[in-house]
């Protein structure tokens, strides 16, 4: 027995990417003698997990420095627009070199 | 956290950003909708709020090479983009049980069964709209997802929805691209949903239900609305639970139907309604976003007097609101929705209340202590919140820090203007409920409904 269940042609559910395209900065050799800026989402534990990871990269890089996050303030809730136009300049004005952001969870 | 280190990769400066194990295929999400896949990240293992202070030490001396390795040496930079289907080709051919099983497979369905969306489908829900299909309203993150008019057919098309739903269905996605939205945070671990309210003349003609059993599915209207927006979320924005990625909801919920107010009662009482404290006039068809992240229990309230409802109003809503009502200190900006039952509605405008009112007494009276707000807020994550920081911020009033007092009582309102109030439910019962929201994530943001 055959049946006539009809088929249906269908177009697909998602919408075209809107992702740019961008490339990662440049990196140094290793960081000694570099500025470090310290961003933060004042969420999990930031306050505890900076400063032990600027102890820890100064015993291995003495040269190396940081930007605190007090600096930065939070990033997080921060209107994306406006943190695309401020977090730059903040980064030259503190002649920032490399950034570690924390903390996703 | 991601976003802020893609912006720094951008102005030329390297980054690493530590991300937690659990959040490492949320991270490949964001990294990609940034434009920046291989964006680096060091790996923490677990999840930091359970850890003592050993751990952490140890798990950040484990994670210092990766730190290292994400700033310093070569790394990839460049990536080339897939094709991707154009918006009329046909990407499948089948029966309507192959189509369920195909859109499973593929994550592009919410779990229920769905209207194939085919291209005379689609069609007729574009028939509705004067904007073109290819236009586009904004782009949602986290997967960066253009949100054209002909994406929100096809998705109306599965959910269930009628054609002419079309234009309520285009100002719901333009609000959520809003920033104010901030959609890109709609998969976040409070697994926050958003509701929409729809106001105005187009809530009558579309059939929506502002009566009994307005929040339960089973009218073709609320339900199909409410089950649009968590697709389109799915599939435009990327927020999809395991095994897919990028919605972290911890325990989460599921849609919300769609809301309408009775806004005769409202007219009968001489008092605004939910659209136009939004800002719109009467005739005016609105549709309004906003997140729920928790519901509070029935609220019965009896009485013939206001503020025999108030009180009752004051302890139950304010309770459900206490414990988020931190989140809503942290950002100090917080908008918890009250819907009212009718007859309630009724004895507080008869004894003289306006609704800015009832929104003062709740400010007024509903109170946790400063200990509570920064203990509830410690739970969540905000380590290094503390009331009095923010009042020396200036994102607080002076009153949080009125003294040192960690028993002091605070307002769980920050701004009482914020606090929704909106006429629904059983006209023949005693009850409201309040709706929770996630602070500035999912924040209120209305459209006028183009007919």
């Amino acid at each position: 027995m055959t049946t006539s269940e009809p088929v249906y042609d269908v177009v697909w559910p998602l919408a075209p990417s809107a992702a740019p395209s961008a490339t990662l900065a440049t990196r140094s050799a290793d960081l000694n003698g570099k500025i470090v800026g310290e961003l933060w989402d004042y969420l999990f534990k930031g306050e505890e997990i900076f400063p032990l990871i600027r102890k820890k990269l100064a015993a291995r890089y003495p040269g190396i420095r940081f930007v605190p996050f007090e600096v930065f303030g939070s990033t997080h809730g921060r209107d994306e627009k406006e943190l695309a136009t401020t977090l730059p300049s903040q980064l030259r004005q503190h002649g920032c070199d490399a950034v570690i952001s924390a903390v996703g969870a | 956290m991601l976003r802020a280190a893609a912006i720094a990769e951008r102005a030329g400066v390297p980054s690493v950003s530590i991300v937690t194990t659990p959040f490492l295929q949320q991270a490949a999400v964001v990294c990609k909708g940034v434009g920046l896949p291989s964006l680096p990240i060091a790996e923490y293992p677990g999840v930091p709020m359970t850890d003592g202070s050993d751990a952490v030490a140890r798990k950040i001396e484990a994670l210092l090479p990766q730190i290292v390795a994400g700033l310093a040496g070569a790394r990839e930079t460049s990536r080339t983009k897939a094709a991707e289907p154009a918006p009329r080709s046909i990407v499948y051919r089948g029966t309507l049980d192959e189509i369920q099983e195909h859109f499973h497979e593929n994550l592009w369905s919410d779990g229920l069964p769905v209207i194939p969306p085919t291209l005379e489908r689609v069609e007729r829900f574009l028939a509705h709209t004067r904007r073109a299909p290819d236009g586009v309203l904004g782009r949602l993150l986290p997967e960066n997802r253009a949100a054209t008019v002909w994406s929100i057919a096809v998705n109306g098309v599965m959910a269930g929805c009628r054609p002419e739903y079309m234009p309520v269905l285009v100002a719901i996605v333009d609000a959520i691209a809003d920033p104010i939205f901030r959609v890109e945070d709609a998969g976040s671990t409070p697994g926050w949903e958003p509701l929409v309210i729809v106001s105005g003349p187009i809530a009558r003609r579309l059939d929506l239900n502002h009566g009994q059993g307005v929040m339960r599915v089973g009218r073709q209207a609320n339900t199909s609305v409410g089950r649009f927006l968590r697709l389109y979320l799915r599939n435009v924005a990327g927020l999809r639970i395991p095994p897919g990625a990028g919605d972290k909801g911890s325990i989460a919920g599921s849609f919300n139907v769609a809301l309408a107010e009775d806004e005769d009662a409202a007219a009968a009482l001489g008092w605004p309604t939910f659209g136009s404290d939004q800002g719109f006039a009467r005739d005016d068809s609105v549709v309004t976003v906003q997140s729920v992240v928790s519901i509070s229990p029935p609220i019965y309230s009896a009485g013939t007097r206001a503020l025999e409802h108030a009180r009752i109003l004051a302890e139950v809503f304010g309770s459900a609101c206490g414990y988020w009502s931190s989140i809503g200190m942290k950002y100090a900006r917080w908008e918890p929705l009250l819907v009212l039952g009718p007859s309630i509605a009724r004895v507080i405008a008869e004894d003289g209340w306006s609704k800015d009112d009832l929104r003062r007494y709740l400010h007024e009276h509903v109170r946790i202590t400063a200990r509570q707000a920064e203990t509830y807020a410690l739970q969540v994550g905000a380590t290094s919140f503390t009331l009095d920081a923010h009042v020396k911020a200036g994102v607080l009033p002076a009153a949080y820090a009125s003294s040192a007092d960690p028993e002091r009582p605070v307002p769980v309102f920050v701004q009482p203007e914020k606090l929704g109030i909106l006429i629904a439910g059983d006209p023949g019962r005693n009850q409201s409920k309040g709706y929770v929201n996630n602070h500035i994530q999912g924040g209120r943001v209305s459209r006028r409904v183009e007919t």
